[in-house]
């Protein structure tokens, strides 16, 4: 029989490595193996996110181990969302394991910490965070960034659905305070200025709030004939999903900038997405041949159909990885003058990486949620509505490349 | 008129943080024992309650379906694992329970997966209620009507029935309890089961306003214990008063200072325990 000490002793054993996963990282590093860091939260409130970028990768990296003959590994970086956990772990991951290449940050905070200190050790970080910064103010050698920022993503969102609603013109925002949320919001601000939007008000929340029905009885008192929903993940679902009971359906249109896709559709369910306009990076259903082989590939080895943090992680990885094949390095400066200028076949059709900042030039969606009777399958939720491509110039982001 | 309304929904919010405390603070006043699982108890009540409505239960079925399962897995892991731990310091309390609630967390995510999912309101209830040019839905007032009559019911448990008394009185010397006879052990085991049984119904009612994701369970920990920290520990006024405090004063922020309304609760709750460290309604 266990004694009450030895008990104890395992007990502290598995609650400490339940409590830091991260501290027991996946690695499937050998020998010579070229190495991918995949720092991404795997536990916290955006795991659900960080758990499908770590499939993505690694399906990039059983595809590169096949072309070339020789041993691809990712190493799981649990960020836990955090910034200084993500740098930590970035840092460890340069330091004891020689790891030169890096696919992931999902929230802004971590990736703009975590860009600085690649740059530093002479890596490189492919993203998908949102904030402008990353490769605007902040840009730097290191930092490549795969997804539209905040500035597109309002201006193919808020823009287009003024011109489609045009006796809208009282808008709500509820935005995080942080800062994705600040430029989602001053993006918005710019556009709803240039349009003769009235801009009723905005209610700033905390990232840990689960509790939204102050910032919506807010926006109600307001009456607004658009609420704007400026956050992201679980916080984005929960804000719906309360504003959707609290009959705001019915009574204004709702849109979601920035929504995760797919994995955030599938937690909402069609009833909550019914009519509401979402912003997306990715969408499983669009018409380009990569992306349409990547469904494939995903649908066969997964069983599913990819989401965006499964998407986004697979492209970043592979971009990283085609890179450091065709160099034969891991070296920071030599991945980057293969990435800078590359145009490709991306998952959004054409895509190119611009040279001056980093940042990829591709589509970005706004998706209108369908009811449930009108899906064709389980995961046609959405159709899109349009799509296009809207940056800042290098310089208007104001990158100056370090 | 807003700020009214800021009240009102902070009712509702009070209400539910209530429920939420209300278990820890008498698993705590009885058995002088930190429970950091009980977050996790809350996470079980909600995702039992999404996984029988999924199959085609009623909500009226699967709630109390969930809480019951929830207070007998409670109960049974207090009667195998957790009264062990009873003497020993208030670190061990929380090590173990910590680890435990991880389990459930990861136990969940294996189950029924990292993505969450959304809980629809009862029929009936799916509406909203017009107060001139504000919204009220019908479920979040029928969740304030619940808890209300619940919270009287458990007054009435706790305050005046000789099982209460019982448990009052193991709150006081469970020594004393054990020479008059009583099974200390069994009321112990009862008295966490039905603590956590609490948690695990606030997360069935919570489940169609929040829907369900596998971490819920730590924000719903972090709230409890805002709430039984002001209302006192082992205090059943406690936690109603400061459960309302705290909903309240979150739901006004809101429309004050929004950026803000999360911090208040958090600055109230160190300046009670700067200026009342047994809480509002705390005993000595």
């Amino acid at each position: 029989m266990m004694h009450r000490r030895s008990f104890l002793s395992c007990s502290s054993l598995a609650a400490v490595s339940l409590a830091a996963p991260g501290l027991f990282t996946r690695a499937h590093a050998a020998g010579d193996a070229l190495k991918i860091g995949i720092p991404v939260p795997i536990s916290g409130a955006f795991a659900a996110n960080g758990q499908f970028a770590t499939m993505g990768a690694l399906m990039a990296a059983e595809e590169v181990t096949q072309a070339i003959g020789r041993e691809v590994s990712t190493i799981d970086l649990d960020t836990e969302g955090k910034p200084a956990t993500a740098v930590r772990k970035v840092q460890d991951a340069m330091a004891q394991d020689g790891v030169g290449l890096f696919a992931g940050g999902i929230l802004s905070s971590e990736s703009l910490a975590m860009g600085k200190e690649v740059a530093r050790g002479n890596a490189v970080l492919m993203t998908t965070a949102g904030a402008d910064e990353i490769t605007g103010v902040d840009c730097n050698r290191g930092t490549f960034r795969w997804s539209v920022p905040t500035y597109g993503a309002i201006n193919e969102t808020v823009r287009p659905l003024i011109d489609l609603l045009p006796n809208a013109k009282r808008w709500y925002t509820i935005t995080p305070q942080y800062v994705f949320g600040d430029g989602l919001l001053n993006a918005a601000k710019d556009v709803f200025a240039e349009k003769g939007v009235e801009h009723l008000g905005n209610s700033y929340h905390s990232l840990t709030d689960k509790e939204f029905s102050g910032y919506l009885t807010n926006a109600i008192a307001a009456q607004p004939d658009v609420l704007l929903l400026l956050n992201f993940g679980a916080q984005s679902s929960d804000t719906l999903r309360q504003a959707v009971s609290f009959g705001l359906k019915e009574r204004m249109t709702i849109v979601v900038a920035w929504a995760s896709g797919l994995e955030q559709f599938e937690g909402l369910g069609a009833d909550i997405c019914d009519g509401v306009y979402f912003g997306a990076q990715y969408w499983h259903a669009a018409d380009a041949p990569a992306n349409r082989e990547l469904v494939a590939k995903v649908q066969e080895k997964h069983g599913i159909n990819p989401n965006y943090s499964f998407a986004g992680s697979y492209l970043c990885s592979k971009l990283l990885l085609d890179a450091a094949v065709k160099v034969d390095s891991t070296d920071g400066g030599a991945v980057a003058g293969v990435l800078e200028g590359l145009t490709y076949d991306g998952l959004t059709g054409q895509e190119e990486i611009r040279a001056a900042d980093h940042q990829v030039i591709k589509e970005y969606y706004l998706l209108k949620g369908k009811a449930k009777d009108a899906m064709a399958d389980k995961d046609d939720y959405a159709d899109i509505v349009s799509s296009g491509k809207s940056f800042l110039s290098p310089e208007e982001a104001g990158c100056k490349m370090s | 008129m807003i700020y009214l309304f800021q009240v009102l929904n902070g009712i509702g919010i009070g209400m539910l943080y209530f429920l939420l405390a209300v278990g820890l603070s008498v698993i705590f006043g009885l058995l002088q024992f930190v429970n950091f699982a009980h977050g996790a108890f809350y996470l079980l009540g909600a995702y039992l309650t999404y996984d029988l409505t999924s199959r085609g239960l009623s909500f009226w079925a699967a709630m109390p379906i969930a809480t019951l399962i929830v207070a007998g897995a409670a109960a049974l892991i207090e009667a195998l694992l957790l009264h062990r731990i009873y003497k020993l310091p208030h670190s061990f309390h929380i090590l173990v329970t910590v680890g435990l609630a991880l389990m459930i967390q990861e136990l969940t995510i294996i189950v029924w997966g990292p993505l969450g999912g959304s809980v629809a309101p009862p029929a009936g209830l799916t509406g909203v209620v017009m107060l001139g040019d504000f919204i009220y839905p019908q479920y979040r007032l029928f969740t304030i009507a619940f808890t209300a009559v619940l919270a009287a019911l458990l007054w009435w448990l706790l305050e005046g029935t000789r099982l209460g008394a019982v448990v009052r009185g193991g709150s006081e010397s469970s020594d004393n309890m054990a020479l008059l006879g009583y099974n200390t052990l069994r009321i112990n085991t009862a008295v966490f089961g039905f603590g956590a049984g609490l948690a695990g119904l606030a997360g069935a009612l919570a489940a169609p306003i929040r829907g369900v994701e596998p971490f819920m369970g730590i924000e719903a920990l972090s709230v409890a214990f805002v709430v039984v920290v002001i209302g006192g520990m082992g205090s059943y006024t406690g936690a109603l008063v400061a459960g309302l405090l705290v909903g309240v004063t979150q739901s006004v922020m809101a429309a004050i200072w929004p950026e803000g309304a999360r911090l208040m609760i958090y600055i109230g709750m160190a300046l009670v325990i700067a200026l009342m460290p047994r809480g509002l309604l705390g005993r000595a």
